[in-house]
């Protein structure tokens, strides 16, 4: 099988949400001598490219999106083990820790905004709904997350948003993360009020916002 | 019949999965496969369909799907389950109404069919949140003083003596109080005292302080109405039912709150009108429901006046009236807020869609996707109750027509709607009466409507 078709296939694998060609184009690409990094770059990430732009057009929703990240994983778990025997590294775009904040239950807006980053080569950590300030720093700091993403719906739980923020501050720890903020209730104007790196209106908004913020600090520091 | 503990039973005893298992194995495929079978397909050129055939059979497919999907409890992560016979028999041996209020204000809430001309019951009002007691007590009044209001939602406060209200907090617990002592203050200075209030409880998020809050010295009536809610798509938790559990032994009426996510789990418009039909089997199977709050919304938007989710509401309306004794208030979100032309547009739109697919009642639609602090007036639960009573008069295919030049006016502009004013720059915060500006906005606004075949009461 030709290189060009190999990769065809792990795109329209993704596409199609198809677990079974996914693994299967993976092991034809090592077999044919790709580089695992090509068959991710131009393979399953073109496929998760136009995934996403059928979602951003409506011609797609959150289960084909779940469908796309999870057939992305299914042939990473291939890819992976030949990525590691050449020394190399997947290039990641950062890792994101995400929750809904305690006293909410709401999780499809914050699942949304999970596949979307995940599927945009963010490292997501998913510790769920209604999740205790302490338990969101304490897995921050676990999986060194560059990110907390913090949703929530509730007007009455907005303020465990802020919550974080001044937890994060009293732990000397705010520096360390870009924390963004979303939900129906939350605006721009309450991200600036409680001192949040950001708020992201659209999971497609929360991406782009993400990958800016990151790429200033990684230039910040580049500086310092 | 299956009574409560039947249904904590299940929960306990159900197939085990991980709740992504559930989403992703169970609740999409299937929803997919039930949607294909029946042929339920999204018509975008007829926002309100008027086939009684096709609701007919979308009902038939939410039969299908809760049978094989069932409701998953985030507490056992286990699946309550139900066989297609014991979902017929629930329907078989519902009341079809609820009775709500008190002395003169008592009433029944029932059914309405598609096309009849029958009054809605007018479910007037929102929980939006109301940054001051004083603009609480003004909207609740203003509510309770529209004469054809048949029940009211009240607002949720934001903070008590200064200290913000936080999900699960004890300030929780003392604005839940303090809202209902307004509350009840209001609706008796609109000379109403035994209107019910169907909301509750606005100000409190957690189980436990809705509970607490319910205990009879707070003033609470069993004839007034509490929100018991599900987790989209299909969930439910302890929190929840042992809300439940107490209401039904205190024998107050439980309705049952649920809001598909169009573009979430349920995919588009075909999916989500299987589950939002579902949703109201859902109702009487697991919360024992004496009646329902539907609001389906656009995943992206968080409004419910796109073209997808007007036809979802309309098909699912359609579908539910027909067949499924269970009065519910039909609620929509608009994108943009009030004081606004779009505003009007919107809520008309929706009015007609909900009012001629048989809503047994609908509530004011609310203002900039409901999450603007002070962002509705007593003029929007107004307009809601004359469009309601002006749309009452038409057919779905008559609506169906009006519905698509009134998405000719906004649609192209949901995904930069104007969020509005606030109550204090449209209404004199001291008198509780509106400004001439938006008076004269609003008699704009329903003659340019009239212009298009909507004949408001004189």
């Amino acid at each position: 099988m030709e290189k060009k078709e190999i990769l065809e296939k792990l795109s329209t694998a993704v596409i199609e949400g198809d677990k079974n060609l996914a693994r299967e184009s993976a092991q034809n690409a090592l077999r044919a001598g790709i580089n695992p990094l090509e068959a991710i770059d131009k393979g399953l990430s073109k496929g998760t490219e136009v995934v996403g732009a059928q979602f951003e057009s409506g011609e797609s929703y959150l289960p084909e999106l779940i469908m796309a990240a999870d057939t992305f994983n299914a042939a990473m778990e291939i890819l992976k083990p030949a990525i590691e025997a050449n020394k190399q590294q997947v290039r990641k775009e950062g890792i994101v820790l995400i929750a809904t904040v305690k006293g909410d239950l709401h999780e499809i807006g914050k699942n949304i905004v999970a596949t979307v980053m995940e599927t945009n080569g963010f490292e997501v950590v998913d510790i769920g709904i209604d999740q205790q300030t302490l338990s969101i720093i304490e897995a921050a700091e676990k999986n060194k997350a560059d990110i907390i993403a913090l949703s929530s719906l509730m007007t009455t739980t907005m303020p465990y948003q802020k919550e974080v923020i001044e937890v994060l501050d009293d732990m000397k720890l705010r520096d360390k993360y870009i924390v963004l903020v979303g939900g129906g209730p939350v605006s721009q104007k309450w991200a600036d009020e409680i001192n949040a790196n950001g708020y992201g209106e659209t999971a497609i908004d929360a991406v782009a916002l993400a990958k800016n913020l990151l790429n200033n600090r990684k230039q910040t520091v580049a500086m310092d | 019949m299956l009574n409560f503990l039947d249904i904590n039973e299940r929960a306990l005893n159900g197939p085990i999965m991980s709740e992504k298992e559930f989403d992703m194995k169970v609740f999409v495929p299937r929803l997919k496969s039930v949607t294909d079978d029946y042929g339920i397909r999204y018509d975008k050129d007829n926002p309100v369909p008027s086939d009684d055939k096709a609701a007919d059979n979308l009902f038939e497919a939410a039969v299908d799907f809760m049978s094989q999907v069932g409701v998953y409890c985030k507490d056992t992560n286990r699946i309550i389950q139900f066989k297609r016979d014991e979902i017929l028999e629930v329907l078989k041996g519902a009341p079809g109404r609820c009775l709500a209020g008190e002395g003169k204000e008592a009433g029944v809430f029932g059914m309405r069919r598609p096309d009849e001309q029958k009054h809605p019951w007018f479910h007037v009002g929102s929980g939006i949140v109301a940054s001051s007691e004083e603009i609480a007590t003004n909207l609740i009044e203003g509510y309770a003083s529209i004469a054809e209001s048949n029940s009211i939602s009240i607002s949720a406060l934001d903070s008590i003596r200064g200290i913000s209200v936080m999900a699960g907090s004890p300030a929780e617990f003392y604005a839940a109080i303090r809202g209902i002592k307004i509350g009840l203050e209001a609706i008796k200075r609109a000379g109403r005292p035994g209107l019910p209030i169907m909301n509750l409880i606005s100000t409190s998020a957690s189980a436990l302080t809705a509970i607490a809050a319910s205990a009879p010295q707070f003033g609470l009536r069993p004839t007034d109405g509490w929100l018991c809610g599900t987790i989209a798509e299909m969930k439910i938790d302890f929190g929840v039912m042992t809300k439940v559990a107490y209401l039904l032994s205190s024998g107050a009426n439980v309705g049952a709150e649920t809001a598909p996510i169009l573009g979430g789990y349920c995919g588009g418009p075909a999916g989500t009108a299987v589950v939002s039909t579902a949703y109201i089997l859902m109702g009487l199977l697991v919360h024992k429901g004496n009646y329902q709050l539907s609001f389906p919304v656009h995943f992206r938007y968080g409004c419910s006046t796109t073209r997808d989710v007007l036809w979802a509401v309309s098909a699912s309306c359609q579908a539910a009236s027909r067949n499924v004794p269970m009065p519910v208030i039909w609620l929509g979100y608009m994108a943009s807020g009030l004081s606004t032309k779009m505003y009007f547009y919107e809520a008309a739109a929706w009015l007609l869609c909900a009012v001629t697919s048989g809503a047994p009642s609908v509530q004011t639609p609310h203002p900039a996707k409901a999450v603007k602090i002070d962002g509705i007036t007593p003029m929007e639960a107004k307009f809601g109750v004359e469009m309601g009573i002006a749309a009452a008069k038409l057919t779905r295919e008559e609506a169906s027509e009006r519905v698509i030049r009134l998405l000719e006016k906004y649609e192209s502009q949901i995904p930069t709607a104007p969020e509005g004013d606030r109550y204090q720059d449209c209404y004199n915060v001291v008198t509780g009466k509106p400004n001439e500006l938006y008076v004269r906005l609003y008699n704009e606004v329903k003659e340019e409507l009239a212009g298009m075949g909507i004949a408001f009461e004189k």
